[in-house]
C-alpha cells in the first residue's frame, strides 16, 4: 500500500528548499536562490507557501545595512519532511 | 528550477541528494582556507621558536604560541568575513566544536606550562614529573590527529582521516624521540601532514 505523498513537498522546487534547510539552522534567501538555482520570484512565492503551511519560518533581519531574509525549517517542517521521505520509501520499496 | 509536481519517487529521491551534496559541497570548499591557515600559522611559529629556543635564550620563548593563538584567530576571522554565504549547519557546528575544544584544551596546557616556565607556579603543583614536561609535545600531536580525523570522519572525506591518523599517531611516537627544541620541528610535521594537507586536498578536489 502506497503511502499518499505531501502534496507541498511534492513540488520540484519546495522539496529542494526543503532539502537544504533540514541540514542548516538557517539560510539565507540568496544562498537558497543560488543552490536551487530557482529565479526570486518563484522562489519567494515557494517560500510563502511552504511558511503559510508552518513548514519553514521566515525571519526579516539586517545583515549591516543590507535588508537579509533568513529562512528555517520549523519542527513540523522537519516532521513533515520525514514523512515525505518515509512515504518515498515505500514507492521505492526501500 | 522550475514548479514541477508530477515528479516520480525516483526524482524526488534525486533532487533530495543532488541538494544535500550541493550544500555539503559548498561547506567542503569553505573549509580548505582555514585549514591551511591554521596549518600555516602552527608551521611558522614551531619553526621560529624553535629557532629562538635554540640560539636565543631556551624554552622561554614557547610564550610566542599565546602569539599564535592571536594571529591564527584574527586571520581565521578575516577568512569567515570574506568567504561565501553559507549557513550555519550541523556539520559545520560539529567541526567547530571539536577545533574549539582541542583549542581550549592547548590553551589551557599551554598557559599552565608557561606559567610554570616563567616561575609563577611551582612545578610539583601541577606535575610531580618533570619528564611530563618533555611528552607534551605528544599529547598535543595526539589531540590535533584526533581533532583532524574526526574532522575528516564528519565530512567523509577519507584523505582528512587518514591524514589525522598519521598526524596523531606519527606525531605522539615521534615527538617522544626528539628533545628540547627539535620536538617543534615534530609540531611543524604534525601540522603539514593534519592540517595543510587536508586543506590543500579540499582546495584541489573543489577545483575539479
Amino acid at each position: 500500500m502506497f503511502k499518499p505523498l505531501d502534496p507541498l513537498l511534492h513540488s520540484e522546487l519546495r522539496l529542494a528548499v526543503m532539502s537544504l534547510l533540514v541540514s542548516a539552522e538557517e539560510a539565507e534567501f540568496p544562498y537558497i536562490k543560488e543552490q536551487t538555482g530557482a529565479t526570486a520570484g518563484n522562489l519567494s512565492v515557494q517560500i510563502d507557501k511552504l511558511s503559510a503551511a508552518g513548514y519553514i519560518e521566515i525571519e526579516k533581519t539586517f545583515k549591516g545595512k543590507r535588508p537579509c531574509t533568513l529562512c528555517r525549517i520549523t519542527p513540523a517542517g522537519l516532521n513533515a519532511f520525514e514523512e515525505y521521505v518515509e512515504s518515498l520509501k515505500s514507492y521505492l520499496k526501500i | 528550477m522550475e514548479e514541477k509536481n508530477n515528479m516520480t519517487a525516483e526524482h524526488s529521491l534525486k533532487i533530495i541528494r543532488e541538494s544535500i551534496e550541493r550544500s555539503q559541497r559548498t561547506i567542503n570548499k569553505n573549509s580548505a582556507l582555514p585549514l591551511i591557515w591554521w596549518g600555516v600559522c602552527v608551521v611558522f611559529f614551531s619553526l621560529l621558536i624553535a629557532h629562538l629556543w635554540k640560539n636565543y635564550g631556551g624554552p622561554v620563548w614557547n610564550m610566542l604560541w599565546a602569539v599564535l593563538w592571536l594571529i591564527g584567530y584574527a586571520g581565521n576571522w578575516i577568512i569567515e568575513k570574506r568567504r561565501e554565504n553559507i549557513p550555519n549547519t550541523f556539520v559545520g557546528k560539529v567541526i567547530g566544536h571539536v577545533w574549539t575544544t582541542f583549542g581550549v584544551f592547548c590553551c589551557g596546557v599551554g598557559m599552565l606550562l608557561g606559567f610554570i616556565g616563567c616561575g609563577m607556579l611551582p612545578v610539583e603543583l601541577v606535575m610531580p614529573n618533570v619528564y611530563i614536561f618533555g611528552c607534551i609535545t605528544s599529547v598535543i600531536s595526539l589531540c590535533f590527529g584526533m581533532g583532524t580525523t574526526i574532522t575528516g570522519l564528519v565530512m567523509s572525506n577519507r584523505i582528512i582521516q587518514v591524514c589525522g591518523l598519521v598526524a596523531g599517531i606519527g606525531g605522539f611516537f615521534g615527538a617522544l624521540h626528539f628533545p628540547g627544541h627539535t620536538q617543534l620541528y615534530v609540531m611543524a610535521a604534525v601540522a603539514t601532514i593534519g592540517l595543510i594537507v587536508p586543506g590543500l586536498a579540499i582546495f584541489v578536489q573543489n577545483q575539479k
